[in-house]
């Protein structure tokens, strides 16, 4: 039999708002519709409520009522990553979700979102299990919930709603088959009906569910129309509705509107703080880390500044995370003041990391990962890697490769050259004659004037090397790339000892009829 | 008939055995790795007067004018760390690493970090030691090659370094600067100066065959200092 859990917030836009600001949690708290003068309150804390501070209300009737009332203009940002969050711990437990449509009236504030929770009781022991579970991960995110465990959706939302009444858990299990049994004495206002339909039957003394059950169908149809036939069948718990579908994987938003617009790096880093925090806990929330982010930064004025930021490795770490968002501002300032800051973020499954019995253990990936990243807003893009000699006719070309030193396997050298256990990597006995005479490379090439004699350098004069040439070798020819003009090449090679003693890896650039030094020995 | 040994006997038996025919390459992620003490270039001459290597936990100096044989030094020292299986980063404030010729030199360059400065003086030695900051922290590299050969005399703030000592100690990280001339000062453990190389050429056909060079270790904190090593530095060629 299929088992439909909702996940129910009674008052959603509070909760978001204590989610982004949890200094407010404990005080009196009264959400407005705008920052007009004559918004209504929206949202209401129990600490207000128990003051008397009602919805509807004015601004300033609800501060007469509770001079300590903090009074927040409702956020869509807030609102909306505040759902968000409710679908991902929704996530947490089923692939098969789906958000319960908004209504109006007395349940307009709340925020449901429905679960596949068939055979759920084999991964939790129990339904109980698993409905204490949701609801801690519910509260890790911030998000005062109530859940209810019943045959169909419809069911479980009347149920969850009914938690919200005075006296009532945070759990409710309605057992399976016992649906119409559960409804039967529950009010009608749970059902959300059409403000019309519930006042027709007010006066038709229909109050209860179980009452509106028992009516019949045909009259019911007839003088009530086919809504109140529909509103009959979902008092019975007999509401027809599709079967749940898997929702596909998202970016996961956070988002944050800023009271007054911001220039500094210090306010940026305490908001965006808030912001990776809460999303780094739903991704952890998902059993995820976090893949690749992307800042937006609403300016002061229109336009906004979009940053991309590549994490090779997942990663759950705050701290990691917002040093490269850092990172990122700081070396690219944005141009206006910023109004609204927005994180998106990809989840991926988080990296495990294998030792190696026979090789020494390096820089821990996720350590990794972060430096790199670092590294690189540094020194630049494409400046931080492991090189790579290429097989190419044309002289000393390499290539930066993303430095992996555990994905390769370990080579028979280094298992030849495995160090004793205290004394270092002791060279084994052939590698001192792999030692050899190296070159710093000059990028780009020095230019020089040569003398020469008969194809022979003769006299060197540059800004490394000057004087006779004492000794030279060569000339090695290389050439090659003909049929593209960008890639064509033809150097003579020459290595030259010169006067000053230094020996200069000097060649003749023969499209260009120019000599140049690339390197010297070193 | 001798007694046949069960399993619960003959378990250890093969354990040890197996142990001991593993030997030296067996690591064991559960134990403290021992302490490493140096860092070996594997040149026969330069490792017994450095007293077996440059220290893992401190920092070494290698200066020397160009053409001494000092880049060679070092690309010495990170071959045989990286042949050993060990991670290694060069944070080049010159940009003058010629990967062909560190392959050359018996490098693994798969296991080798290579960040290049931004070019220019004082922005490029700032990234550098930032570079070199976040490489310690990191931990897991057994040798950083810090490159200021091109730096000139006073770039470097003096407070730079002991942050990078306590960093090194605290990551059993060999640093090993090197430059045209001692930078570091009194917090290098060990320094070695090279004097400018020998060339050598072969007569006909007329080859570079490598250069004779000669260092003194002109500070050594952990053992006697003033010791001098001729080394000879075959060209690729030859």
């Amino acid at each position: 039999m299929t088992r439909i859990a909702c996940l129910l917030v009674p008052d959603l836009l509070v909760a978001a708002e204590l989610r982004a600001h949890p200094e407010l949690r404990g005080e009196p708290l009264a959400i407005i519709s705008g920052p007009d003068p004559r918004a209504e309150v929206v949202g209401v804390s129990g600490e207000a409520a128990r003051a008397g501070v009602r919805p509807l209300c004015s601004v300033a009737q609800a501060r007469s009522l509770c001079a300590r009332l903090h009074v927040r203009v409702a956020s869509p940002s807030l609102e909306g990553a505040a759902r968000s969050a409710l679908r991902d711990v929704a996530l947490s437990a089923s692939p098969r979700i789906e958000e319960a449509p908004r209504v109006s009236g007395l349940h307009a504030g709340e925020a449901a979102v429905f679960l596949d929770a068939t055979g759920i009781d084999r991964l939790f022991g129990s339904e109980a299990g698993f409905a204490g579970a949701l609801l801690g991960r519910a509260e890790r995110l911030g998000l005062p919930a109530v859940i209810a465990l019943a045959d169909s959706r419809n069911v479980s939302l009347v149920a969850a709603r009914s938690l919200a009444l005075p006296g009532s858990g945070g759990v409710e299990i309605v057992p399976p088959g016992g649906d119409a049994r559960f409804l039967a004495p529950l009010p009608l206002d749970l059902l959300a009906p059409d403000a019309d339909l519930a006042g027709a039957l007010g006066r038709l003394g229909v109050r209860r569910l179980g009452e509106l059950a028992r009516l019949p169908s045909a009259a019911l149809a007839t003088r009530l129309g086919p809504a109140a036939l529909e509103l009959r069948a979902s008092a019975r718990g007999e509401a027809r509705e599709p079967p749940l579908a898997p929702v596909p994987d998202g970016l996961l938003e956070e988002a944050s509107d800023l009271e007054f617009p911001v220039e500094s790096l210090e306010p940026l880093a305490f908001v965006l703080r808030g912001i990776l925090s809460r999303l780094l806990e739903r991704l952890e929330v998902r059993g995820l880390a976090c893949g690749d982010l992307f800042l937006s930064l609403a300016l002061l004025g229109g336009g906004s500044d979009d940053r991309r930021l590549g994490l090779a490795a997942p990663t759950l770490e705050l701290r990691t995370v917002l040093r490269l968002v850092l990172l990122c501002v700081e070396e690219r300032p944005p141009p206006a003041p910023v109004e609204r800051i927005a994180v998106r973020l990809e989840g991926r499954a988080p990296r495990r990391d294998q030792l190696d019995l026979f090789r020494p253990a390096g820089p821990a990936p996720a350590r990794l990962e972060r430096l790199l990243a670092e590294l690189e807003v540094l020194c630049g893009r494409g400046r931080v890697g492991a090189p790579r000699v290429l097989d190419d006719w044309r002289p000393h070309v390499f290539e930066m490769v993303p430095f992996a030193p555990r994905s390769g396997s370990p080579s028979a050298e280094a298992h030849r050259s495995a160090p004793a256990r205290s004394n270092g990597p002791t060279p084994a006995p052939g590698d001192r004659e792999r030692t050899s005479l190296a070159v710093r490379a000059l990028r780009p090439p020095l230019p020089a004037q040569v003398q020469a004699s008969h194809g022979q350098p003769e006299r060197v004069r540059s800004a490394l090397a000057n004087g006779r040439v004492v000794r030279a070798a060569g000339p090695w020819r290389t050439s090659g790339g003909w049929w593209c003009p960008e890639r064509r090449f033809a150097f003579d090679h020459f290595d030259v000892e010169t006067e000053d003693g230094l020996v200069v890896r000097l060649r003749l650039d023969r499209i260009a009829g120019r000599w140049e030094i690339d390197a010297f020995y070193d | 008939m001798p007694p046949v040994p069960g399993p619960a006997r003959a378990a250890p038996v093969r354990v040890d055995a197996l142990l001991r025919d593993l030997g030296a390459r067996l690591r064991r992620a559960s134990a403290p790795e021992e302490p490493l003490a140096r860092s070996p270039t594997g040149l026969h001459e330069v490792d017994r007067a450095l007293g077996g290597g440059f220290p893992r936990g401190g920092l070494g100096e290698i200066a020397g004018p160009a053409g001494s044989g000092r880049t060679s030094l070092a690309l010495a020292l990170l071959a045989t760390a990286t042949r050993a299986g060990e991670c290694a980063a060069v944070v080049d404030g010159s940009d003058a690493f010629d990967p062909p010729s560190a392959e050359a030199a018996g490098v693994a360059l798969e296991r080798l970090l290579w960040v290049r400065t931004p070019r220019g003086g004082a922005e490029a030695i700032r990234a550098a030691l930032r570079s070199v900051e976040r490489l310690l922290e990191a931990r897991g590299f057994a040798l950083v090659l810090l490159d200021l050969a091109e730096a000139r005399g006073g770039a470097v703030p003096g407070s730079v370094w002991p942050r990078l000592v306590r960093a090194a100690a605290a990551s059993r990280t060999s640093l090993v600067v090197l430059g045209a001339r001692r930078l570091a000062g009194t917090f290098a453990a060990q320094s070695v100066e090279l004097d400018p190389a020998r060339p050598r050429f072969s007569e006909t056909p007329a080859l570079l065959e490598g250069l004779d060079g000669r260092l003194q270790l002109v500070r050594n904190r952990l053992g006697p200092a003033h010791r001098v090593a001729a080394f000879r530095l075959p060209s690729c060629a030859a």
